[in-house]
């Protein structure tokens, strides 16, 4: 259970992210909604520990993150893919993975991990040794994410995953992110695809301006009008 | 004839690549662009001369205590003086022109230290100079050692870099720092141990060196500046390109000062170095960045 409450952002003078609150329980897909620039972006890397918040109470299963270093929140168990995927390009797709698996509390089901993140991106299996950035940008979203899923996460967030993706492989993503939610993993995730994020989603929330302006189940904001006019091309 | 040089050319050469790689490791992990680098080889030279002449330990178990102790001796220097820098540094870019000015100062309180110490006569000794017969030319045996010695820490180097875990993180850091610190990875420590690592790299190539060639307290900065031409000209952060790019130095070296003049050396490096940069900007192993 990710709970983060009170969380703001600066960048200087300039306000990204005010006040935020919510929470993503273990097998769930929560998704978050909102413009470009309405600090999604920010919020991510501020619970991962990317960006410095202030006055947050940010806790993973009950132990507090707030204080900790980016790669200590992922030894307690918080992944980030993050936007443009962030994966090692001049490594090998199996050291990409290999490396998700570098946090202590990962190490003992390295293999485990590893079967699991192959059976969930077959494709992968026959490019272990090519370098991650000579792959199609899906390919690069599966090494992203299965690296992400080697650090043995109990709370996944992921950053645009299907931005720039081709349709059919926007599917097989989605459809991945709901193996994920099964396995017992809760999924934090910031989409501009909101029709089909919200047709995995379980819950959601709608940011604006760096505020939260709405939460509700993904049926209750499909059914939204202000959302439908927003974000699902609705008259 | 022509194997003398050849022989002499491929162990300079060696000597370069690994003197390089450490430099590559310094500023392809640790974003730190040392340019006291040399003084480490040359304090480690003199470290070795020390223990030769005044307890007689030989420099091959030198290389033992000498090592690990310059490992440490640049940790600390990380730790202390430059992690302030890293703090602050708004961007990597930032962080690389301080560390120029910051090393920069360390040059000369390092050489300082030893002119004070040494003065600026040229030191040797005399180590296992014993002619040895090797494809019909004359080589010392000090030489041929230092070779194979370089041989084998820069292979260490390369199976650690590419065959361990640890190994794999440091390169990770060199490729994507930001995205290293989400895979668990803590950077700030990686940069440390990077930068005592070349450190400790430069510090075998200061006491190979000083096994067959005269030293002095001013030589840092010419080390310096050839393990900076070797890392530019085989790419950054490539150890192959450290490798080949060194050999080329070593050989060209070499073979201008025996077959030219020896006062040509220096200039011949440099119409090499001009020409690689002119002909592959990226050097000879690097990749392109956009």
């Amino acid at each position: 259970m990710l709970e983060v409450s009170g969380l703001s952002v600066a960048y200087g003078k300039h306000r990204a992210l005010d006040d935020v609150t919510l929470s993503v329980a273990q097998r769930e897909i929560v998704v978050i909604l909102g413009a470009n620039s309405s600090g999604k972006t920010s919020l991510l890397k501020a619970i991962a520990g990317v960006v410095p918040k202030s006055g947050a109470r940010v806790s993973l299963n009950g132990r507090d993150l707030e204080k900790m270093r980016a790669n200590d929140i992922v030894e307690a168990g918080l992944a980030l893919v993050p936007e443009g995927r962030g994966i090692f390009g001049e490594l090998t797709v199996r050291e990409n993975l290999l490396l998700g698996a570098y946090a202590k509390r990962a190490r003992a089901k390295e293999k485990e991990n590893l079967e699991r993140a192959i059976s969930l991106f077959p494709k992968l299996a026959q490019r272990m040794g090519q370098a991650a950035n000579t792959m199609s940008g899906g390919e690069q979203q599966m090494v992203a994410i299965g690296r992400a899923l080697m650090s043995a996460p109990d709370i996944l967030l992921l950053d645009e995953p299907s931005l720039g993706l081709a349709p059919v492989v926007c599917g097989e993503l989605f459809a991945s992110l709901g193996k994920i939610r099964d396995a017992g993993i809760g999924v934090l995730l910031v989409e501009q695809n909101a029709k089909r994020s919200l047709q995995i989603a379980d819950r959601g929330y709608l940011i604006e301006t760096g505020r939260i302006t709405g939460e509700g189940s993904a049926a209750q904001l499909r059914e939204d009008p202000a959302v439908q006019r927003a974000y699902l091309g609705v008259a | 004839m022509f194997t003398e040089p050849l022989l002499s050319g491929i162990t300079l050469g060696g000597i370069y690549a690994l003197i390089a790689m450490g430099l590559t490791l310094q500023y392809g992990v640790a974003r730190i662009m040392n340019l006291s680098y040399g003084e480490s080889l040359v304090a480690a030279a003199f470290a070795a001369l020390w223990l030769f002449t005044s307890v007689s330990v030989n420099p091959l178990i030198g290389l033992f205590v000498i090592v690990p102790l310059a490992g440490i001796i640049n940790w600390l220097i990380y730790r202390i003086l430059l992690v302030p820098l890293v703090k602050r540094a708004p961007s990597r870019d930032a962080l690389e022109v301080d560390s120029i000015l910051a090393t920069f100062g360390l040059l000369f309180v390092a050489q300082g230290v030893m002119l004070a110490i040494f003065g600026g006569n040229y030191f040797s000794y005399d180590f296992l100079s014993i002619p040895v017969k090797i494809f019909g030319a004359t080589i010392s045996a000090s030489r041929l050692l230092a070779l194979g010695f370089a041989v084998v820490i820069g292979l260490a180097l390369y199976l650690g870099l590419t065959r361990t875990r640890a190994g794999t993180a440091i390169r990770a850091v060199a490729v994507d720092p930001v995205s290293a610190q989400l895979v668990a990875i803590d950077v700030r420590a990686t940069a440390a141990f990077a930068y005592a690592l070349g450190g400790a790299l430069v510090a075998a190539g200061g006491v190979l060196v000083s096994m067959f060639l005269t030293f002095n307290a001013n030589l840092g900065v010419v080390f310096t500046m050839k393990a900076l031409i070797v890392v530019i000209m085989g790419g950054v952060g490539n150890l192959l390109g450290c490798l080949v790019a060194g050999l080329i130095l070593g050989l060209t070296e070499t073979f201008v000062a025996t077959y030219v003049d020896p006062g040509l050396t220096l200039a011949a490096t440099y119409i090499i170095f001009i020409l690689v940069l002119l002909l592959r900007p990226q050097g000879l192993f690097g990749t392109r960045r956009s």
